[in-house]
């Protein structure tokens, strides 16, 4: 009988958490929508933005003046000091959406670490944080708050204090890595070079010919605000997409968490019917063999 | 008469999209306009206001607080960090003028330029 009892506090528990995970969907799902929004209205703004950098780097390159000679587009061959900048999320129960982002860290790290290369790191989130500090994987910036809810200041003096380190000379290269939101029921790794700025990005369709006018005639400075521009708000639309990516992959969990709940509370129905057919069953024989040996 | 495409990009959004006669921009070397077939150039935009001359003959004014622009032989696209449309009738027009004057206010500019726009704005909401 204790064992009846056991099944039946098991199925309440489960039924309990498929509760829990059905409501995290549905929030879920709510804030994929309004994030979803946010993404697809400034993805259009990043794209113009670098498609203008892009323009006037090919432009520069062209007209050769110096070639490109400016700090934010010399490519760096082999770059020494590497700073990886990564986003993940404060919160878990979303599946393999922040262990993806840790484990492509963790891959470059060693990738530059094998050509003698200095790593830092500059996480965004707490699961990030945890992991490497858990691995005593020491963190230059750290960051908690900021994935869940993306804001633009903030976001931007972080990447700033980031940039300045590159033009001091104190990093090669910064590359950022954030799990990027495909649909609803996918997300995938992305790495961008933050700076500095890929000419390789450069497949421009053969426009105008024309020489370019800037204005202010001084290129650096608008080459300079473009740049600045440009990084922050890289930094910005990867957090809202990684922040899309997060929801959609704690939907996609969740929606998995609940099925596999339904189907616990499934077998565990039949356990618990088979558990009590089998004690009236004995109880049965216990009563009939009682009265034979009456007789 | 041969239009030329513009485009306004805000953060938020494509707000502006259409083919045009001519637009007036406040470049940071100061407000210049651009006709169809204007030669490639590249601008830094600060706080004022861009008024487009639409097919139609009639006018619309944006307030910006700063922005790019990129201009070449077809095409002209603005972007900018935030814009408000100078637009509406009665009460809508008043709001959006509010709006535009507090966008002004906020950018960093020099406070000339951000008089002078203010006032221009002013100008053309009396205009409307």
């Amino acid at each position: 009988m204790a064992n009846l009892k056991e099944i039946k506090r098991k199925i309440g528990s489960v039924k309990n958490t498929q509760k829990t995970t059905n409501a995290m969907k549905l929030v879920s799902s709510a804030k994929l929508k309004r994030t979803e929004e946010l993404a697809k209205r400034s993805r259009v703004y990043a794209a113009k933005l670098t498609e203008l950098l892009n323009e006037i780097a090919q432009k520069m390159q062209q007209s050769n003046v110096e070639g490109i000679d400016n700090i934010f587009f010399k490519e760096c061959n082999n770059p020494k000091k590497v700073d990886i900048v990564f986003i993940t999320a404060d919160k878990g129960l979303c599946g393999g959406f922040n262990a993806q982002t840790i484990k492509r860290v963790n891959r470059l790290i060693s990738e530059y670490k094998a050509q003698d290369g200095e790593v830092r790191l500059r996480a965004i989130g707490r699961k990030g944080i945890d992991y490497f500090k858990f691995n005593r994987v020491e963190l230059s910036n750290e960051i908690i708050g900021l994935s869940a809810a993306p804001d633009y200041k903030v976001s931007s003096e972080f990447i700033s204090e980031v940039a300045d380190s590159y033009v001091k000379g104190e990093t090669d290269k910064i590359i950022l890595v954030h799990n990027g939101y495909v649909s609803m029921i996918a997300q995938e790794i992305r790495q961008d070079q933050v700076l500095p700025v890929e000419s390789s990005k450069l497949q421009l369709n053969a426009v105008s010919t024309s020489e370019l006018e800037v204005e202010p005639d001084d290129d650096d400075t608008l080459l300079e605000a473009l740049v600045k521009r440009y990084i922050e708000y890289t930094m910005y639309y990867s957090l809202i997409d990684s922040l899309a990516a997060e929801h959609s992959a704690r939907m996609q969990a969740m929606d998995a968490a609940t099925k596999n709940a339904k189907e616990m509370v499934k077998t565990l129905t039949v356990k618990y019917n088979k558990a009590r057919q089998e004690a009236i069953t004995t109880e049965l024989i216990e009563i009939i063999s009682g009265m034979e040996s009456m007789k | 008469m041969k239009l030329l495409k513009l485009e306004i990009v805000t953060p938020d959004g494509v707000i502006f999209d259409a083919e045009v006669k001519q637009v007036t921009l406040p470049g940071s070397e100061g407000e210049f306009g651009v006709l169809p077939e204007h030669a490639t150039l590249v601008s830094l935009l600060d706080a004022g206001v861009i008024v487009i001359d639409q097919a139609d003959n009639s006018e619309v004014a944006v307030a910006i607080n700063s922005g790019y622009v990129k201009v070449d032989e077809e095409k002209t696209t603005c972007i900018v960090d935030g814009a408000v449309a100078i637009s509406g009738e009665g009460s809508e027009l008043a709001l959006a003028l509010e709006k535009a004057k507090a966008l002004l206010k906020s950018a960093e500019a020099s406070s000339t330029a951000i008089a002078s726009a203010v006032s221009r704005v002013e100008r053309i909401g009396k205009s409307l």
